[in-house]
């Protein structure tokens, strides 16, 4: 009873505010048309009218996975304009910005036309034209040449954001002997781990249809796919009326539809979580019976969270301590209510700690696979198709070799296969421990930009014997490649097939190739053949790739084809409580041991304490923090974090295009009003940010929903824009990136277990 | 009773995606530096008790259109399905219509003439199909309708709000 009034007060108070507010607006959504998007009949149609060629395929402007189906129209063999896809279950016919101005990207004047090869100093940026198969013989010799003298676990490869394509990244480190492939501890793989290993897979989802009550934390679930069934999933809830609480340090707008905000501290979660299991624990707000049976190690918890009263927290998280309270206490007494975890966690040192907390929380509040909970993922009638990844050929020895493991040895591979921390491979080059990588290839990844300490990397690039930069447009680091690769955009392309859920599609050639380049399967099927690697890459044939994936679906890529706008498989009806078999599951370790050794929820997790880690989460500070470093607070009195996306940009691209640029302009620094008044600065001004590390020189936005103590901004800024005048802003100090702001001394700044990043500082502004 | 086209809104499915106005600039070719369709951020209370909405606004097609009273020269016009259209042969580009439309329509951009959303009505046929800035709306917070003069005016207010609070937090 206790809970729904708490719910009620909740309500209450919105609406109220609203009312002051004046924003009281309902829209008056009324005669709704019978064609709100485009099926294929109806593309055919407009484009038949219009003189054009409607083609479905699927999106390629963000990621990871690229799965909005789409009719991208042509006129004369040109790329015209793009719609969304009615039959496709992913986005219903909607689709965002940077879906619609992917004829920009594809056009633009960045974009790589030909083969280079270095030919002045590195980072000079002087390159000589050669061609495909020269390239393509320029690294196979190299590499070869290296793994003869070196070992093949001296090559490296840097993970773009999960692709199609990482699989083949994979394929080929695989068939060349290393395991060294480059994965960035900052993205869905840190929260997929600590799930795993504390109730045996990722109830990644939240039942947002039957919830009654869902906690965005650390989480943006519109920006990274605004077209998507996350961000309607979200939208209807608030129709059904499900509160929705968002917990994070500024205000975007999905927290401007919840009903309310918890402005955290960056870099904290790990330490709300644990009070929030302070007060469940002590109140005894837990679902007694499933403790009981599935959970292994609650004693030890109960005793171990003494140390953590919300107190104690509100003075490292900025919450006050009555909110964490409640929000505790809402949370465990509302039986169907889900925490959607998001990305924000997985960008701190307590990156593990924080996730292994929310998933006990989770899981003794009786919220685990459960209606309106996190539930453990649905299925299909599918068949899966092939793996791309040869995860079969993996040993001990293998393992054994990793460079800089992303996860601990004991716990390698994981779900994508073995990994070494993406900044590990820079740091190997300059340590030389234990063993210097000699090459890196980057398919789509730009270090310099996307990773933290830029400034290291540079020197690791100006150290390292051999990188290959292969991407559509040009990049950040492409200055210090030996040899640099343009490849295809997936709209000139008729592979590979995409898998999304229920729902499978092949991708079909929008345009002819602009220029005498291929796709990034095409480069490790040329590059695997060249090295010898031939029968491990379909004799250099993606027809023949996709009909070998497709086989367990019994068709073969021709056939998918003819079938316009893919298929969609039955879904097979989620049964909730499947505790017996996924509390059972085998790891993908080498020892194929099950991620939970008690067959329950792993609470007192005795995999980390036997391998050497803490059995019960913990607090660990961000390496420059107000709590943590309390003598720093004068010099730098404010937090810096970061955003990885927005919604006109995924990531550190697509600042080269004119329509998106034209929104998002400038890189721009949040920062409340207050803030900025006591500093002198306006709206507009060109500002000076300042860590222990670095400085940018930036725009400050003033922005009244972000917490006075913290300023953050996008990552990514560095490229320009030549339509719109905009020239690169200089890639270390004095320019718009982030990532050379934040410390990355390996005692600090990263998780000991997950190695995620930490993207917290602590920082001064002034006017420019 | 007579009914006419119009854009409705719903800011409690807005994502602030900008989607739409993407869309608009990309089926229309929209030059750079001109925005027909424009999504705002809108800021409303003081931190921690702070609200943010979104409004995303064209032409409104007005009941009652300013812009057509303000033209010196007759060059705006409005239709009897309720479309407002502008004649840019007639045009002199003296920018009275931008100073009295308190939406922002009227934009102008390389060659001086008065431009604006006309609901895509010679691409679109829209008896029974959407402009593109509705079709890709991803939560369909932005939706085409046939509207009572009444409805429609009420559209108009509550869009003119949410503007001038977003002129107010600048």
């Amino acid at each position: 009873m206790s809970s729904d009034k708490k719910e009620h007060q909740l309500v209450l108070n919105r609406r109220t505010f609203l009312k002051a507010a004046g924003l009281g607006i309902a829209g008056v959504a009324v005669g709704k048309f019978p064609f709100e998007s485009f099926t294929l009949d109806e593309a055919m149609a407009a484009a038949a009218k219009a003189g054009e060629t409607a083609i479905p395929t699927i999106c390629a402007m963000c990621g990871p996975a690229a799965n909005c189906g789409v009719y991208a129209f042509t006129k004369n063999g040109r790329f015209t304009k793009v719609a969304g896809m009615k039959e496709s279950p992913v986005n219903a016919g909607g689709i965002c910005p940077k879906g619609q101005a992917a004829p920009q990207w594809v056009y633009s004047p960045e974009r790589l036309k030909y083969p280079l090869k270095r030919v002045g100093k590195k980072g000079e940026g002087k390159f000589q034209q050669i061609t495909w198969n020269e390239a393509i013989a320029i690294i196979a010799d190299t590499l070869k040449r290296q793994k003869e003298k070196y070992g093949p676990e001296s090559l490296g490869m840097l993970s773009p954001a999960r692709r199609t394509y990482s699989e083949y990244l994979n394929r080929f480190l695989i068939a060349h002997g290393s395991p060294n492939y480059g994965h960035s501890g900052i993205c869905a793989m840190q929260l997929s781990f600590g799930f795993h290993y504390t109730v045996g897979d990722w109830p990644r989802a939240v039942d947002y249809a039957n919830s009654d009550l869902v906690l965005i934390w650390g989480k943006q679930p519109i920006y990274s796919a605004p077209a998507q069934d996350g961000a309607r999933a979200y939208i209807n809830a608030k129709a059904r009326g499900a509160k929705l609480i968002a917990i994070k340090p500024s205000m975007e707008p999905d927290v401007g539809l919840a009903d309310l905000w918890v402005p955290i501290r960056p870099g904290t979660d790990a330490a709300l979580a644990l009070a929030m299991l302070h007060v469940v624990v002590n109140e005894n707000l837990i679902d007694k019976p499933f403790v009981e049976q599935w959970c292994y190690g609650y004693d030890q918890l109960k005793e171990h969270v003494q140390k953590y009263p919300p107190a104690w927290a509100e003075k490292i998280t900025g919450i006050p301590l009555n909110r964490i309270v409640e929000i505790a206490r809402l949370f465990a007494t509302t039986k169907r209510a889900g925490i959607d975890l998001g990305n924000g966690v997985e960008h701190v040192p307590s990156s593990n700690d924080a996730i292994r907390a929310v998933a006990i929380l989770i899981a003794i509040t009786g919220h685990l696979d459960r209606p309106g909970g996190n539930i453990f993922g649905a299925a299909s009638k599918m068949p899966r198709p092939k793996s791309v990844n040869m995860q079969e050929r993996y040993t001990q020895a293998w393992v054994d070799k990793l460079v800089f493991p992303e996860f601990p040895k004991a716990f390698q591979p994981f779900a994508e296969g073995t990994s070494s921390a993406y900044y590990g491979l820079f740091n190997s080059v300059l340590t030389e421990k234990p063993y210097p990588i000699r090459a890196i290839i980057a398919p789509g990844s730009q270090a310099l930009v996307s990773n933290r300490g830029g400034k290291r990397v540079v020197e690791a690039l100006k150290k390292l014997d051999f990188y290959v930069v292969a991407d559509v447009a040009r990049t950040a680091d492409m200055p210090y490649a030996d040899i640099v690769i343009p490849l295809a955009t997936p709209y000139e392309i008729d592979h590979p097939f995409e898998v999304r859920g229920n729902w499978i599609m092949a991708r079909n050639k929008v345009i002819e190739p602009l220029a005498d380049y291929k796709s990034i399967f095409e480069f490790f099927c040329d590059l695997g053949v060249k090295m010898g690697y031939g029968a491990d890459f379909w004799g250099g044939s993606m027809t023949a790739s996709m009909n070998d994936q497709l086989k367990p679906l019994g068709m073969t890529i021709d056939e998918l084809r003819k079938q316009p706008t893919g298929i969609k498989y039955e879904m097979i009806p989620k049964k909730y409580e499947t505790y017996e078999t996924v509390f059972n599951r085998k790891s993908p370790r080498i020892s194929k041991a099950p991620f939970l050794p008690q067959g329950k929820v792993a609470i007192y997790n005795t995999s980390f304490k036997e391998a050497g880690y803490t059995p019960l989460p913990e607090w660990r500070e961000p390496p420059e923090s107000i709590t943590g470093t309390p003598e720093l607070t004068k010099k730098y009195p404010l937090i810096l974090s970061d955003y990885h996306t927005s919604n006109v940009y995924t990531a550190s691209w697509q600042r080269n295009v004119p329509y998106l640029r034209e929104i998002e302009p400038y890189p721009a620094l949040h920062i409340h009003p207050d803030t900025a008044s006591e500093r002198g600065i306006k709206n507009g001004d060109w500002i000076r940010v300042e860590s222990p590390h670095g400085w940018m020189k930036v725009k400050a936005e003033l922005y009244p929903g972000i917490r006075p103590d913290t300023v953050m901004m996008l990552h990514g800024w560095w490229q320009g824009c030549k339509e719109l005048g905009f020239e690169d802003f200089p890639l270390l100090d004095g320019g718009a990136n982030v990532n050379i702001m934040y410390s990355v001394d390996a005692q600090k700044a990263f998780d000991p277990v997950v190695t995620a990043m930490s993207s917290q500082t602590l920082v001064q502004v002034s006017k420019a | 009773m007579s009914t006419q086209y119009g854009f409705s809104f719903s800011k409690d499915k807005c994502t602030q995606c900008f989607g739409c106005e993407v869309a608009c600039k990309n089926w229309r070719d929209g030059e750079l530096g001109v925005r027909w369709r424009r999504v705002y951020k809108i800021w409303a209370g003081r931190y921690p008790d702070v609200k943010l909405a979104s409004a995303s606004v064209s032409c409104m097609h007005c009941t009652d259109p300013v812009c057509v009273k303000a033209c010196p020269v007759q060059a705006i016009q409005k239709r009897e399905d309720g479309i407002v259209v502008g004649d840019s042969n007639k045009c002199i580009g003296c920018k009275a219509c931008e100073k009295e439309c308190p939406f922002g329509a009227p934009q102008f951009g390389a060659t001086g003439k008065m431009q604006k959303c006309d609901m895509c009505m010679n691409e679109v046929d829209l008896a029974k199909e959407s402009p593109p800035c509705v079709e890709t709306c991803p939560t369909k917070a932005l939706q085409l309708a046939k509207l009572e003069t009444k409805e429609k005016q009420v559209i108009e207010r509550e869009i003119q709000k949410l503007i001038d609070a977003t002129l107010r937090t600048g």
